[in-house]
């Protein structure tokens, strides 16, 4: 039907009065780009099936209705207006109606500024949308390390399932709901974090609008230094890990990921600084080693002179052992490694990571890592790495390096497990399954049947228990501590709810696994059920104190959180200051308890450690330094880094940064030592090795107790006022 | 925006280094304590620099020993070996002596023992009443029981009566005196019809200047030796005094002269006024012979003499109405007269006499040849001058009495043996423990040191010479 | 230290120390040749003995200075110190025999009365202070930084008046509370709510009012508050006194519109917690101050008193 066709049987159309020539089957849309009409589209991509479902392609091919150009193939003769006053108004209406819909700015548009709606929408002159707001809201999904997806933004163009299931084949987006609900979904709806999306960043890169935005991690790139390299996306592309994923995703990361070299003896990172990457070592090795003196903040003694300094040296472990510490601890550390109590130094080779936890958790750096040999490593921040480790080999490859160096100490760390033969750590090694959790995700619910044993490898888990009224939080574990050991012993079912409180990974030993172990091992089942005894038995006994205590003035201060008050008779007390000068004298020249804080009754409750039920500053302790010793009192373990964490997140104020001056190796002067000020957090200790604490000790009024608030204050809680 | 207080912001107003900050409070504190401390100390050793060593003293030392405070050396002496210098017994035994008190005592205290030194200006002669009692509350001996009270508390308590009444003791003395009536209005007096004797007029202690009422010149310038005071020897262990007496603590011996003479006329003879010599029959007998010959001599007529005219109611036989002596005759008859009056009365008034064998008096013919053998022997007239010889009293501190206050015996007394002693009962109204009460310590009337057994001490200490130089 | 039945044992022990003392000297006052001599025996017993609770009572202080040793319950201390304190008066007259003695003597004699006295002063007074500190000043903080608390209440007092009048002038920003904290502000927060780091509430709403209707205002703060705060000796400001004070905001809220009560509000209390400072520090003078008398004179004592034990046992 076509009146003037070109000799290689191209059609010939018109758009806006030009004549154009394209070959037959391409769309209107096409053909006017080719002619240098640009027509305003949202749902179409240049490399995507055309859908048209946002329908602001439309133009008028003179048919009783406009028609959406990216779907309609040109037609010989076709007359095609794109500026018509209709086509004009119906792309306006259709704008208004999207712009109604848009939480306008919307993400995009507040970070670069170039949503593609809120642009065609300025340029269209749309100041106000007349049409009413959406009033119920889809929501955020933040559970993805690398993108942010933000459901209320979404115009439902399609763009990123194409790009997710057309493109890169990962078929993990989809549409789900109806009606107002409707929205883009990752696997069956699950949060994107959780799912089998792999971070290629394809959908993100194919968002029109703010749905689906690249997070920026704090400061958004690396810093290149001098010796850094900041690769280019094609660059990138070539590294296996990078396969599969958007070139335009990694543009847009450019600088979240930086090759460094460094020659020997130079700090790759240093503990206790804050960082948000992690590193993953290509060539040559490093050694890592915490640097923090392994010393105790010293608690024995008494006053060295007259004058007590300020700062002071601290003791060495080895002069100041505690007696609770029988067995060598191993500390957990941030790599996949695990640093022996008495020798703090481990290697690392091509093909490991580390700054995990600093990376995905913004826990502080747990340990110094140094170059042995010259190193090349990745440097990349949390973006890049989640879609490292979204990369199935390379996932595979860190899994087995854990497996084969990691996991045995790792098991080893726990004293029960100490007695396993290399047979079985052989066959646990294969076994084991490795898990990730995302923050807030249940591990393993109370009442649900037990079938394993779990590991942690890094993060921290909150072990809670529910009863009728309320959940009580039994404990936090951390790096190296277990669970799941009471279920399994004792009636197979789950006593707890275990919940990651951050990003979580564990170790997950089978049931089957699990059971073959304890009978192989009468020595690990006999450890393992004393430690689940002690903990039922603290459980039941932590329950019992909750019975049916009024809640009124006195949880308002946290006193009933509180296991140990330091409280000081104001009717007795003669403000000497004899407790803060005896706790200073104890611990080295400074003071873990200041004598102020809220009064209840005629007591002043001290700034001094409470030990919580609850302990809010175990959590995200990067070395695991902060505990709770069986006795239940909250101890900060020498190997502190001293990065604050926990007394930032103590409620009371009860924790603080002490400067202490340590000889350090001069990185200058290899072989001599230097003087460093190194900030160690205390908190009371209730002086352990002292029967008593010091300061209930250097009362000379009788006025300092250290009790327990509800035997305490027994009367004056029933006496109170019920609100 | 209501002020919300929570623990971790209060906790965190407070710099954590405070209590390490200095405050005014606390350098006051420091600074004082230093301050304080060493100002005592500057202080001591400004006297230490000085070589004042007397800020170490535990008081002022009695006055006799006051010019030693400055002399510690002199007392406490450091030996070489051995850190204490506590004042030993030799320090004060270089100056003093200080004899035993019995030779029975079981121990012997140290010097300072009873005389504390450093108790301020103290009599330190003067020891505590522990000092004896300490021993005579209960009382041990190394020899046989002692003769003294066991049980000596103090002067209430335990302390004995006076040995002289306590049994009841006679007084030795062999001078008759009737004290009650010399202490009546006498009719008949040298210088009046009634004359009141008072104590003073005839007991007064030996320094006593004052005249005497009853003095007869003439008795006193010749004063006969054979008045001497010859100091009682009744009880034989009486001690010699330590200190010189002043002469004003006991009466001094009554002598006839000062005290009798002006009542007691020793007349002899009408013819003369005087009287004989208050001495020795010996004296009184060649007094007499030679009053009577000179008198002979001067008056021959009285060698003759007329009987008295026909009277004789004796029946004897009647000497010649006019006889006429010779000068030896009369003088032998008036002598032997004069004498039968002495020694028939007038002595025997007072004194006891002795006679010769048959203890009659020789008749006057015999008299008058063998005057010089017939003669009476006085008995030794054995006054009791101290019969407290163990205790100290001092008649001048108790003047303000009158003496028949404590002697009011001295009324009723009408025989010379009675003892006129007040009991201890008559002290014991004054001198009793208490503020109300005079000095009731031993050492009032009691000595320790046997003062008889005293030996010569040349000091071992001399003073150092006095600034002045002896100028 | 509060004397209270908890102090019996210490008490009994004491009276009978004190009544075996008594009688132990009567009996040998008695019997003793010279009376009481602290050169003695039983003088020089009670002089050791006597000598021994002033050490003692000294030694708390030394004890202070180690509190950490095991050395006995610093209570324990205290009160024996307390009750050894005073009987040792007691026994060295009963050493010198009521007799004061010689210069040095006389001085020991004279400081420890006075030390003795002194104490008991201090022990009435910590006995009744802490309570009357504890029923009218429940703001109280740590003495030794009223200081550094007061000019924290003056910078809120300015950010209060800053968020409802703009800006005063003359206000400076603390970084101290800031370092204090250990410089970990820039650090996100994790399972702990977030709460202000500093000390001083930030000033939340932000209402400007007029610079005429601050006026009043901004009178009363510049004439009264602030310099009250600055100069807390200042006894003639309004806000010095709890009543006056009261007029004074009562008054100043009439002239104020309905959004400045809460800062007004604010401000009454800043000056009531300011009020409560000024009364801590003096009864914290009142139960300390008498320590400047009786510490060095209780070590002047000690020393004396040394010199004088081997003096004495020398002569």
């Amino acid at each position: 039907m076509a009146t003037v066709s070109s000799p290689t049987g191209l059609i010939n159309i018109t758009i806006d009065g030009r004549a154009v020539s394209v070959a037959p089957g391409t769309s209107v849309f096409d053909a006017a780009r080719i002619s240098g009409i640009p027509i305003p589209t949202l749902c179409h991509l240049q490399n995507e099936t055309p859908v048209g479902v946002c329908r602001l392609c439309v133009v008028d091919t003179g048919a009783r209705v406009l028609t959406a150009s990216c779907v309609r193939p040109v037609e010989p003769g076709m007359k095609v207006e794109t500026q018509s006053g209709k086509v004009l108004a119906a792309r306006k209406t259709l704008l208004e109606l999207l712009m109604a819909d848009h939480p306008s700015p919307c993400a995009r548009q507040q970070k670069s500024g170039d949503c593609e709606l809120e642009t065609l929408a300025k340029s269209a002159g749309i100041e106000q949308s007349r049409f009413a707001k959406r009033t119920v809201a889809r929501g955020l999904d933040d559970s993805s390390l690398a993108i942010a997806v933000d459901h209320d933004a979404c115009i439902l163009c399609d763009r990123c399932i194409r790009g997710c299931d057309e493109i890169k084949n990962n078929f993990v987006l989809g549409r789900m709901g109806k009606g107002y609900s409707t929205g883009i979904a990752f696997d069956l709806n699950a949060p994107m974090g959780n799912s089998t999306c792999i971070s290629c960043g394809e959908c993100m890169v194919s968002c029109p609008t703010g749905a689906l935005t690249n997070k920026g991690v704090a400061g958004t790139s690396i810093a290149a230094s001098e010796d850094g390299y900041t690769f280019q996306a094609e660059e990138l592309l070539r590294i296996p890990v990078f396969k599969g994923v958007s070139g335009t995703f990694l543009e847009l990361n450019r600088g979240a990921i930086v090759k460094r070299r460094y020659r020997k003896g130079e700090v790759i990172c240093r503990e206790g600084e804050f960082g948000s990457t992690a590193f993953y070592l290509v060539e040559g090795a490093a050694k890592v080693s915490i640097s923090s003196p392994i010393a105790h903040v010293k608690t024995h003694g008494g006053a060295k002179g007259f004058f007590k300094r300020l700062t002071s040296t601290l003791v060495d472990r080895r002069e100041d052992v505690r007696e609770e510490e029988t067995r060598d601890r191993t500390i957990p550390i941030d790599a996949s490694v695990d640093l022996s109590y008495g020798n703090p130094v481990a290697s690392l080779g091509p093909g490991d990571l580390f700054g995990e936890m600093t990376c995905l958790n913004f826990y502080p750096r747990s340990a110094t890592v140094r170059a042995e040999s010259d190193v090349v490593a990745y440097e990349m921040l949390r973006n890049v790495l989640d879609i490292m480790m979204k990369n199935k080999t390379f996932r595979a490859q860190i899994d087995a390096n854990y497996r084969e160096r990691a996991l045995e100490n790792h098991l080893r760390g726990v004293p029960m497990f100490a007695d396993l033969s290399p047979d079985f750590i052989d066959h646990l090694k294969q076994s084991v399954e490795l898990q990730r959790f995302a923050p807030g995700e249940v591990i393993a619910r109370q009442g649900d049947p037990a079938d394993s044993f779990y590991l942690i490898r890094i993060g921290f888990v909150k072990i809670s228990e529910n009863y009728p009224g309320g959940a009580m939080v039994l404990a936090y574990l951390s790096r190296g501590d277990y669970f799941g050991e009471i279920g399994l012993l004792g009636g197979g079912v789950r006593t707890a709810m275990c919940t990651a409180l951050d990003h979580v990974e564990v170790v997950r030993i089978a049931g089957d696994d699990f059971r073959q172990m304890v009978e192989r091992f009468p020595a690990v089942r006999k450890g393992l059920e004393a430690v689940a005894d002690e903990r039922r038995l603290a459980n039941e006994q932590r329950l019992k104190t909750v019975d049916s205590v009024p809640l009124d003035q006195f949880l308002s201060q946290g006193l009933m959180e509180a296991q140990s008050l330091l409280v000081l008779d104001l009717q007795k007390c003669t403000r000497c200051d004899a407790c803060v000068n005896a706790c200073a004298d104890a611990h080295d020249g400074v003071t873990r308890l200041v004598r102020d804080g809220l009064r209840f009754e005629q007591y002043l409750i001290a700034t001094s450690c409470r030990q919580c039920r609850d302990p809010l500053c175990m959590v995200g302790c990067p070395v695991g330094s902060i505990r709770r010793r069986n006795s239940l009192e909250v101890i900060i373990e020498d190997w502190c880094i001293g990065c604050g964490l926990c007394a930032r997140n103590c409620p009371y104020g009860n924790i603080n940064l002490h400067p202490f001056q340590v000889m350090n190796e001069d990185p200058d002067h290899p072989g001599r030592t230097k003087a460093v000020v190194k900030q160690k957090a205390t908190s009371c200790d209730l002086c352990t090795n002292l029967a008593e604490p010091s300061c209930v000790y250097a009362c000379p009024h009788d006025a300092a107790h250290r009790v327990d608030p509800k035997k305490f204050f027994a009367d004056a809680i029933g006496q109170l006022p019920t609100y | 925006m209501a002020r919300t207080r929570t623990t971790k912001k209060l906790a965190q107003r407070i710099d954590l280094n405070y209590f390490k900050r200095s405050t005014p409070l606390k350098r006051a504190k420091l600074w004082l304590s230093l301050l304080v401390p060493v100002l005592a100390i500057l202080w001591i050793f400004w006297y230490a620099f000085h070589k004042d060593a007397r800020v170490y003293s535990s008081g002022r030392m009695s006055a006799p020993h006051a010019v030693l405070e400055t002399q510690c050396a002199a007392c406490h002496i450091q030996k070489a070996s051995g850190f204490s210098a506590k004042v030993q017994n030799q320090a004060c035994l270089s100056c003093h002596d200080g004899p035993i008190h019995h030779a029975s005592q079981v121990s012997t205290p140290d010097c300072a023992t009873c005389h504390t030194e450093h108790r301020g200006r103290i009599n330190i002669a003067a020891p505590s009443e522990k000092s004896c009692t300490g021993c005579h509350a209960n009382l041990r001996t190394t020899g046989a029981a002692s003769r003294y009270s066991q049980h000596v508390r103090d002067l209430a308590d335990g302390h004995p009566e006076f040995a002289v009444i306590r049994e009841n003791r006679r007084d030795p003395s062999t001078i008759k005196l009737n004290h009650a009536l010399h202490l009546k209005p006498i009719r008949r007096g040298p210088t009046g019809p009634i004359v009141q004797l008072d104590c003073a007029d005839c007991h007064r202690p030996a320094a006593a200047k004052n005249s005497w009422s009853y003095a007869d010149a003439s008795y006193a310038a010749n004063s006969p030796t054979s008045e001497t005071v010859k100091t009682s020897a009744s009880n034989g262990d009486a001690l010699p005094p330590h200190n010189p007496p002043t002469g004003r603590e006991l009466m001094a011996p009554v002598t006839f002269a000062n005290v009798c003479a002006s009542c007691h006329l020793l007349s002899f003879d009408k013819r003369f006024s005087e009287g004989v010599p208050h001495d020795k029959p010996e004296v009184i007998h060649a007094f007499l012979k030679k009053k009577f010959q000179n008198y002979a001599a001067a008056h021959p007529s009285e060698l003759r003499s007329a009987r008295d005219p026909d009277r004789d109611l004796t029946g004897k036989p009647l000497t010649p109405r006019i006889q006429t002596l010779t000068a030896a005759q009369w003088v032998a008859i008036r002598t032997s007269d004069a004498e039968q009056l002495l020694w028939r009365k007038t002595c025997l008034q007072c004194h006891k006499l002795s006679f010769d064998r048959n203890g009659s008096l020789p008749h006057v013919q015999q008299a008058a040849a063998s005057s010089d053998t017939a003669l009476p022997h006085v008995v030794e007239a054995n006054v009791t001058t101290r019969w407290m010889p163990h205790a100290k009293f001092n008649h001048e501190a108790h003047g303000g009495f009158t003496c028949v206050s404590c002697h009011e015996k001295a009324l009723r007394s009408s025989d010379s043996s009675n003892v006129l002693l007040p009991g201890i009962k008559t002290c014991q109204t004054c001198h009793a423990s208490g503020p109300d009460y005079a000095e009731s310590r031993c050492f009032e009337c009691h000595t320790y040191h046997d003062w008889s057994k005293r030996k010569e001490i040349t000091p071992t200490f001399s003073f150092p010479p006095l600034e002045t130089g002896g100028l | 230290m509060r004397i209270d039945s908890t102090q019996r044992t210490w008490a009994i022990a004491s009276a009978v120390i004190f009544a075996v003392s008594l009688s132990a000297y009567i009996v040998y006052a008695h019997n003793s040749i010279q009376g009481a001599r602290g050169g003695s025996a039983i003088g020089l017993a009670f002089g050791v003995l006597g000598f021994a609770f002033m050490l003692f009572a000294a030694l708390l202080g030394a004890r202070k200075r180690a509190p950490v040793w095991r050395l006995g319950r610093a209570q324990a201390w205290m009160r024996g110190h307390l009750w050894l304190g005073a009987l040792s008066l007691p026994i060295i007259l009963f050493h010198g025999g009521f007799h004061f003695g010689g210069t040095l003597t006389r001085v020991l004699m004279w400081l420890l009365i006075f030390t003795v006295f002194s104490g008991l002063f201090g022990a009435v007074l910590q006995h009744y202070i802490p309570r009357v500190m504890t029923a009218d000043v429940p703001l109280e903080t740590i003495y030794d930084e009223i200081g550094n608390v007061r000019n924290l209440l003056l910078e809120e007092a300015d950010r209060a008046m800053e968020g409802l009048c703009g800006a005063i002038g003359g206000s400076k920003t603390s970084e101290e509370e800031i370092q204090r904290a250990g410089g970990f502000t820039a650090m996100r927060p994790m399972a702990a709510p977030t709460k202000g780091s500093a000390a001083v509430a930030p000033a939340a709403e932000i209402l400007l009012l007029s610079e005429e209707e601050s006026s009043p205002l901004r009178h009363f703060y510049f004439n009264e508050v602030r310099p009250f705060l600055e100069r807390p000796a200042e006894h003639r400001l309004l806000v010095s006194d709890l009543h006056r004070s009261q007029l004074g905001f009562s008054g100043l809220r009439t002239l104020l519109p309905e959004g400045a009560r809460a800062t007004v509000d604010d401000l009454e209390d800043v000056c009531e917690e300011a009020r409560q400072l000024k009364k801590q520090q003096r009864l914290y003078r009142w139960l300390h101050l008498w320590l400047l008398v009786h510490i060095p004179i209780s070590l002047a004592l000690i020393v004396l008193g040394a010199v004088h034990a081997v003096m004495a046992l020398k002569y």
